[in-house]
């Protein structure tokens, strides 16, 4: 993010905080975003091999998008860890889903509680631990894992084989094809991250930096650190909420195992992969590692059946410590993510040919 | 009154195994002010090196112990200086968030060694039951208990009277007046890392030895951050105490309320402590100066 507003692009100059504020500055830019937007539409449409099972990943990644931009803004912007997201997301899920199935309420009323009841639960979570300093969020969240899943497995009148809910309808469409779901997936995630980039450029996303960078400084230029800190895990929790409630539409399933432990590490994983702290970083970020992970689903099996000195089920073994290593090395080594590999790539193609 | 003193017992020696994986999390917390979550892992690693030194010595208990408590520091040491030592000054996040990733590692390594199945049962303690009025206990839990306890007392000695165990306590208090005294506070930082390695080895055996040695025991790595939570994670007695306050807790309300609901309980209580009384019950209270 700092490289826009830091290196404006060749003889674009900034004569007003409005214009400096700009996300797309020139003509250009606007071209290639409306280019690639034409494109983002025009993928369902494609004919390629497996297009279902290409498009099923994309949905998939595109879901993990929106969780992974609220955890963002709460550990990348806010400096507070989050180790149960999914618990949120389950949160969300359950919320929508329940309200379909036994209310009969479609998903565009669904969704706003389901927003709301992760971000209130998050809240209920996140209060005690924002009061103090240090990383206690991070237990706090390890505990509303923990406990929300208990909850939600022995508290609510349903069996673990999970119940069944309603694709989204909007007149006499229904979207319960990959094809078609899509676009409702492409509307949410534009909406939402727009609604984070533009976040991270008011006052309150200013507020958030400032927290992380120093809390006792931040405190007395007049922050109120508790409120700003509730809110920024509000906001995280609430785009788990709509991930969520999105989630159980586009299944029509709800079930309790997808939402563990293990998915919330993978988030934090996606994102310090991308860059902490940036919009951008999250989107790249999400994108290799469920090709990663893809690839290694596909490959784990064959990778098993070729290596006959390794034990029995040892192919689950591969993508753990591909992802562990792969997620060690960045924040050893490129500590700032994709995106920094981004703006250092842009900046070269600037300067080129007198960078240095 | 019988169920309730069966239980109480169940639960104080689990709670021994919550207090010993605890201390774990207190010696790493003390040196380096960090919350490491691979310390369930590295318990599975050295509960599985054990195993896998028993098959390769034909069962020579000693012989066995002794190697995994080595391949424990291994791991430990080699974690630090591989890993966190390029952090050094670096923010807190990235080293907590670097030790959820280590715990992915650990858990690929040991999957692709021994596989994802729990591996084959091997008796360690001799089995049998002894009856306490009416109540009947295995002997293999009372040895994991007293092995508990001699550890936790063996460590705490440690701690007072050894050097390196009261270098380890200066290191905590404060890095730069440590090495003003002369000694080498990353080379410290390693020896802990490795004494928490062989702590989460010997909980791992300890497990291992009563549940069997599975990959599930890496949940005790997480249901044990409340019981160091709860003691104040500064104070390994305070460990020791949460965990066995925890291990009651947790099997009272899994036998009054059902199986699962012990783990979600001993969370329920880490909030609370957390609200009421945020350094632990015997933890250090933090004066913050500008």
């Amino acid at each position: 993010m700092a490289f826009k507003s830091y290196y404006p692009p060749s003889g674009i100059y900034s004569n007003s905080y409005k214009k400096d504020m700009r996300i797309i500055k020139t003509k250009t830019q606007w071209v290639l975003s409306g280019l690639f937007f034409v494109s983002l539409l025009a993928i369902p449409l494609i004919p390629f091999p497996k297009s279902e099972y290409v498009l099923r990943i994309v949905i998939g990644a595109g879901l993990t998008i929106i969780m992974c931009l609220g955890l963002n803004i709460l550990t990348g912007y806010c400096g507070q860890l989050n180790i149960g997201q999914s618990a949120f997301v389950m949160v969300g899920a359950f919320t929508s889903g329940l309200l379909n199935h036994y209310l009969g309420w479609s998903f565009w009323i669904c969704i706003i509680p389901a927003g709301l009841a992760a971000a209130l639960i998050g809240m209920l979570f996140g209060a005690p631990s924002v009061r103090l300093k240090g990383l206690y969020l991070a237990l706090t969240t390890l505990g509303a894992q923990v406990i929300l899943t208990y909850i939600c497995l022995f508290g609510l009148p349903i069996s673990s084989a999970g119940f069944d809910v309603e694709p989204i309808k909007m007149g006499s469409i229904v979207f319960d094809t990959p094809q078609k779901f899509y676009y409702i997936a492409m509307l949410f995630i534009m909406v939402m991250i727009f609604f984070a980039k533009n976040m991270m450029r008011s006052g309150t996303g200013r507020a958030f930096i400032a927290i992380r960078d120093n809390e006792k400084a931040a405190a007395a230029m007049g922050i109120n650190i508790f409120r700003h800190k509730l809110l920024a895990f509000a906001i995280c929790t609430f785009y788990a909420g709509i991930a969520g409630s999105l989630l159980v539409h586009y299944m029509m399933w709800v079930q309790l195992e997808i939402f563990n432990l293990q998915e919330s590490v993978w988030y934090v994983i996606m994102i310090l992969v991308g860059g902490l702290g940036s919009i951008e970083g999250t989107i790249f970020g999400v994108l290799l590692m469920t090709f990663l992970r893809e690839i290694i689903y596909v490959m784990g099996p064959i990778a098993e059946a070729a290596l006959t000195f390794l034990p029995i089920g040892a192919g689950s073994g591969i993508l753990l410590l591909i992802v562990g290593v792969v997620a060690v090395s960045f924040s050893i080594f490129q500590p700032r993510g994709l995106a920094h590999l981004w703006g250092s790539i842009k900046a070269y193609y600037r300067l080129w040919p007198f960078g240095y | 009154m019988e169920f309730l003193g069966k239980i109480i017992i169940s639960g104080l020696m689990n709670g021994s195994v919550y207090g010993l994986v605890a201390i774990g999390f207190v010696l790493i917390y003390k040196s380096s002010l960090l919350l490491s979550f691979c310390q369930g892992n590295m318990l599975v690693f050295g509960a599985y090196s054990f195993w896998a030194f028993m098959i390769i010595t034909g069962k020579n208990i000693f012989l066995s112990f002794m190697l995994a408590m080595v391949a424990g520091y291994m791991i430990g040491s080699l974690i630090e200086r591989i890993t966190l030592r390029p952090l050094i000054g670096q923010p807190m996040l990235a080293m907590v968030t670097i030790t959820i990733f280590l715990a992915q590692v650990i858990d690929g390594i040991i999957v692709l060694i021994w596989g994802s199945y729990p591996l084959q049962q091997i008796e360690i303690f001799p089995r049998a039951s002894l009856a306490i009025g009416k109540m009947v206990v295995t002997t293999e839990v009372l040895y994991a208990f007293g092995l508990a306890i001699i550890a936790m007392v063996a460590l705490m000695l440690f701690f007072r009277y050894t050097k390196i165990g009261l270098a380890m306590r200066g290191v905590a208090e404060g890095h730069q007046t440590m090495q003003a005294m002369g000694y080498s506070v990353k080379k410290i930082l390693n020896i802990c890392w490795g004494v928490a390695g062989i702590v989460a080895t010997l909980g791992g055996i300890l497990l291992g030895a009563t549940l069997g040695f599975q990959l599930t025991l890496s949940s005790i790595g997480i249901l044990a951050i409340p019981a160091a939570f709860i003691g104040g994670l500064e104070s390994p007695g305070g460990a020791i105490l949460g965990g066995l306050l925890i291990g009651i807790v947790e099997s009272i309300v899994s036998g009054y309320v059902g199986q699962a609901a012990g783990p979600p309980a001993s969370f329920v209580i880490l909030i609370m402590v957390m609200f009421f009384k945020p350094e632990g019950f015997f933890g250090l209270k933090e004066i913050e100066r500008v």
